[in-house]
């Protein structure tokens, strides 16, 4: 739909409250006041985490859901915008600190991290298809290699710990509750605008691109151009995902950026489903939640608890194997069962 | 090559000057005043010859990964999973029988048992989604990646050389003349040398299947057009398996190779798949000589890269990507 | 228009299609050789030929999907050899697909309304098209056109063949069109559906011209003045619909051979 969003309207009429679906209110009033519910460790670890690994995983998505091009680089972006934040701000190695305030060091961050993916992305380009996958992948791990080697500018293996985070407002931006609201609102506002764009002539455009690149060109789009204006608005989405990650851990190090992490990634997104932009979130909260009790679990099952990567690894193949479309995939098609089978419960009545 | 050089008539003077000063360096007796800026030739000679053995080992592991890509279009991520395995595998051989050969064989059949395995299980179900093929991969390279670290844990394994390997090699390289006018000549372990050797040969016995056999016609029409395959009644599936094996159980091979010349540890893997996908994609998408090509140029600027430049050698590996990318997106040898 | 007027009269032509001496080469086969070929604005023309012998490889020079290996191609008076596909369809030229290329996974309004919006500015925007749009009203009254209205909010996917070929001619009737290649857009469809094809292409406004690929002869002499016969990838003859049908050169190579 063009604009006018008719679909939502044809699909469930009842039960609207302002034009939202009751388990969008219901979830927004829940998110709104977590922190009078939750204990910090719930609104830290779990839930700005998800938040933040969120919007990196949505800038995967949108390009490989509206664009078709599966970026491995996104976590890399992501991470060398929290290099920068860090190195042009405040932190604890004096060698490789520049001392900027917040106001300065982050839209400098942003826009180099931005120009790295872009140019990523013109790279990637110029091949299609699956290729992609390969030279981002080849990119992420460059990187990674790269700042365990380099001392001059990412200090090497050690990378960089008490990263200043910001103070305004009279607010300690790192203190958990603040943080949940900083890391929430950047979260809803990643969602909407990337909704918002979906449905804007370059989304459009793109998801054009990504079904038959040939006939978008045929109907007079520059499809390079697309897709790499593509890389450049997810590649700003990572790096905000990038900055808030590294207020919120105080650190970076290349294992922040390293080639398991942009699998990682890719393993959230996909598992939340690839295809809408919730996916990547609740991909996120699903990883967040199996990383944070998974040793209790598999030491509930008599398992050993290290075996964490193991459990990711299988219940992604599982995804991959029996849901393409992941966890909303699953969600759709119960609904739909769920759905037909009550028609045919009334039809019985009727009869 | 004629219509190479008819057609880019610059770039093949710069190679041609390139390839001749990389000999003249190889081969002359360097004068004192260039050792004083560019250091000793020994140093020189010997990151020459370790980017050349570390190139036939990337070759082995990359030609694999390429002849798989080049038939089934499956980029098979897990392929780094398959080296360390078949290192693994090999060190577990030698220390139960001592035999450095027979570790070979072992890691071989070994790699291709598990290849055969995948595909005929997982990726026969799921052709032509390549990237369905690739996010399974991906998943399997995380499974086996921590199944290994579960049976192996964290240990460094360095397969032991055989005795009749151990020593060094007198080479024809002149890498000093004494005072008494003696010269001095280069000096290389011996496995090194026969290494590369194997993997030169392998190499030359594949290219020689692809294009001089029956089966290797068959592989090559099945990479232009595999329903024109089918349609003729070869059992497409079947070779399908058979590359698949071959391919995986040449990664395992080089396992077995990388943990005598270095280490086999966890994060082997993503290494050396790192490795095999800058190598294809610098030497072009399922060409065997141009993994070859490939391979040389990653192993020699890594190695040179180290020794000239520490900090920078990765990012020597991959400028050499992105070059290739900016200018040849398909690849240096890709047709 | 002054403009137009004066690129067309220093280029020495007057024609909305000109190719000279226009060769494709794959390697060492020759898919193309030497096509010289004029239409003049407003003409309708049918390329004819068995299957290979290279109309579709001559639509693809055109648009530019490949780019020939010799010889120029000049549209509306301008060389636009070396354009890629995009500039060319922004300077009045549109095609369609043999096979339909569509958009699958988008509604058929959606589809309709990328084509509207590929020929005119906004293509980046962000801002999201209102319901009164003057682009998504175009793109509805080409929806009307075709005969699509009643599924126009439905994807892509689940059209029946006859309406995604239909659709497959809305795209390329999307824009101002100035010139139009058809690349055999009766293939598969229904005697009724080929009727109705008829009538779609027999109504288009007479200003702008088109190059229709087609076996049927039925509808391809029906809706043309001249044809082209292609052979090997060469121009074969060139005359009118009668002249075409009774030269016995042309009825011993289509209608001859073995298919008797």
């Amino acid at each position: 739909m063009t604009g006018i969003d008719q679909t939502s309207l044809s699909r469930s009429t009842s039960l609207k409250l302002f034009g939202y679906h009751p388990v969008v209110i219901i979830v927004a009033v829940l998110l709104l006041f977590m922190p009078l519910i939750a204990n910090d460790f719930i609104l830290y670890q779990i839930f700005s985490w998800s938040f933040m690994l969120g919007i990196v995983a949505l800038s995967l998505m949108f390009l490989a859901g509206y664009g078709g091009m599966v970026s491995l680089a996104q976590m890399t972006i992501a991470g060398f915008a929290g290099y920068m934040v860090a190195i042009f701000g405040v932190n604890g190695i004096a060698s490789v600190s520049i001392g900027w305030p917040w106001w300065l060091a982050v839209p400098m961050a942003l826009f180099l991290a931005t120009l790295l993916g872009t140019i990523t992305g013109a790279l990637a380009v110029r091949t299609e298809g699956i290729y992609t996958i390969m030279i981002t992948l080849a990119i992420a791990a460059a990187f990674f290699y790269f700042t365990n080697q380099n001392y001059a500018i990412f200090n090497g293996h050690t990378g960089i710990n008490r990263v200043a985070t910001p103070h305004f407002l009279g607010v300690e931006w790192r203190s958990t509750v603040p943080f949940y609201y900083l890391t929430l609102g950047f979260a809803v506002l990643c969602y909407w605008v990337t909704s918002w764009i979906s449905r804007a002539p370059f989304g459009l455009a793109l998801q054009g691109v990504r079904d038959n690149p040939r006939r978008m060109a045929a109907l007079g789009f520059n499809v390079n151009a697309h897709r790499i204006a593509a890389y450049v608005y997810a590649s700003f989405m990572a790096s905000i995902g990038g900055i808030l990650l590294v207020w919120g851990n105080g650190q970076i190090s290349p294992g922040s950026v390293s080639v398991d992490v942009a699998i990682d990634n890719l393993i959230i997104a996909v598992v939340g489903g690839i295809s809408r932009p919730i996916g990547a979130f609740i991909g996120a909260l699903i990883y967040v939640v199996l990383r944070t009790f998974a040793l209790d679990v598999l030491v509930a099952f008599g398992l050993d608890g290290n075996r964490f990567r193991l459990l990711i690894g299988i219940g992604f193949l599982a995804i991959v194997f029996f849901s393409p479309d992941g966890v909303i995939g699953l969600w759709n098609r119960w609904r739909n069962r769920h759905a037909s089978v009550s028609t045919v419960r009334q039809g019985g009545a009727h009869g | 090559m004629r219509r190479f050089i008819e057609r880019h008539p610059l770039w093949s003077l710069f190679i041609i000057v390139v390839i001749f000063v990389f000999l003249w360096l190889v081969f002359a007796t360097w004068p004192p005043g260039f050792e004083a800026i560019f250091g000793k030739k020994k140093v020189f000679l010997n990151a020459v010859l370790n980017g050349i053995t570390l190139g036939g080992l990337y070759f082995l592991v990359a030609s694999g990964f390429t002849l798989i890509f080049g038939l089934m279009r499956n980029v098979n991520l897990a392929h780094g999973s398959l080296y360390l395995f078949g290192g693994y595998m090999g060190f577990k051989t030698v220390a139960w029988t001592g035999s450095w050969l027979f570790s070979f064989v072992v890691a071989f059949v070994a790699a291709a048992l598990l290849g055969i395995i995948l595909q005929y299980l997982v990726f026969r179900r799921m052709e032509g989604q390549d990237l369905r093929q690739t996010l399974v991969t991906i998943g399997i390279s995380i499974v086996l990646a921590d199944l290994m670290l579960w049976i192996f844990g964290g240990d460094f394994y360095q397969i032991q050389t055989p005795d009749w390997l151990v020593g060094p090699a007198q080479m024809p390289f002149v890498t000093a003349i004494k005072s008494s006018g003696e010269a001095v000549y280069m000096t290389y372990p011996i496995v090194r040398l026969a290494i590369f050797a194997a993997s030169v040969v392998i190499g030359l016995a594949m290219w020689l299947v692809l294009n001089r056999s029956k089966i290797g016609m068959i592989i090559r029409a099945g990479v232009d057009d595999k329903d024109m395959l089918s349609s003729m009644g070869v059992p497409i599936q079947l070779v399908f398996l058979l590359v698949f094996a071959f391919g995986a159980g040449l990664a395992g091979m080089a396992g077995v190779v990388g943990g005598t010349f270095q280490s086999i540890s966890p994060g082997e893997d993503t290494r050396f798949l790192l490795a095999s996908l800058v190598v294809v994609i610098v030497g072009g998408m399922g060409s065997i000589p141009g993994a070859a090509l490939g391979a040389l140029l990653i192993g020699l600027a890594e190695q040179l890269g180290s020794v000239y430049a520490p900090t920078y050698a990765v990012v020597l590996t991959f400028l050499i990507m992105v070059v290739v990318l900016a200018i040849r997106p398909q690849g240096l040898l890709a047709r | 228009m002054d403009s137009i007027a004066q690129r067309l009269s220093a280029a020495g032509t007057n024609n909305a299609l000109e190719l000279r001496g226009v060769t494709k080469m794959f390697g060492a086969l020759a898919a193309l050789t030497d096509i010289t070929l004029s239409v003049k604005p407003g003409e309708r023309r049918a390329v004819l030929g068995s299957n290979g012998a290279g109309k579709t490889t001559l639509f693809n020079c055109i648009t530019g999907d490949f780019l020939p290996s010799s010889g120029t191609i000049r549209l509306f008076g301008e060389d636009v050899t070396e354009f890629p596909p995009q500039e060319r369809i922004r300077r009045g030229l549109r095609r369609t697909y043999q096979i339909s290329a569509l958009f699958p996974g988008l509604t058929v309004r959606d589809n309709v309304y990328l084509a509207c919006r590929g020929v005119s500015r906004g293509r980046f925007s962000f801002i999201r098209p209102r319901f009164n749009d003057p682009l998504v009203q175009a793109a509805e009254n080409l929806i009307e056109a075709v005969h699509l209205t009643g599924v126009i909010d439905r994807l892509v996917a689940e059209l029946s063949y006859g309406q995604q070929r239909q659709l497959e001619i809305a795209l390329a009737l999307a824009g101002a069109p100035r010139f139009i290649l058809f690349d055999e857009p009766a293939a598969g469809l229904s005697p009724t559906e080929r009727a109705e094809l008829v009538e779609i292409l027999t109504s288009l406004p007479t200003h702008f011209g088109f190059i229709i690929i087609e076996h049927d002869m039925d509808v391809a002499l029906r809706v043309v003045e001249s044809v082209t016969m292609m052979h090997n990838g060469r121009i074969f003859k060139e005359g009118t619909p009668q002249e075409i049908e009774s030269d016995p050169e042309v009825q011993e190579l289509y209608l001859g051979g073995g298919h008797g």
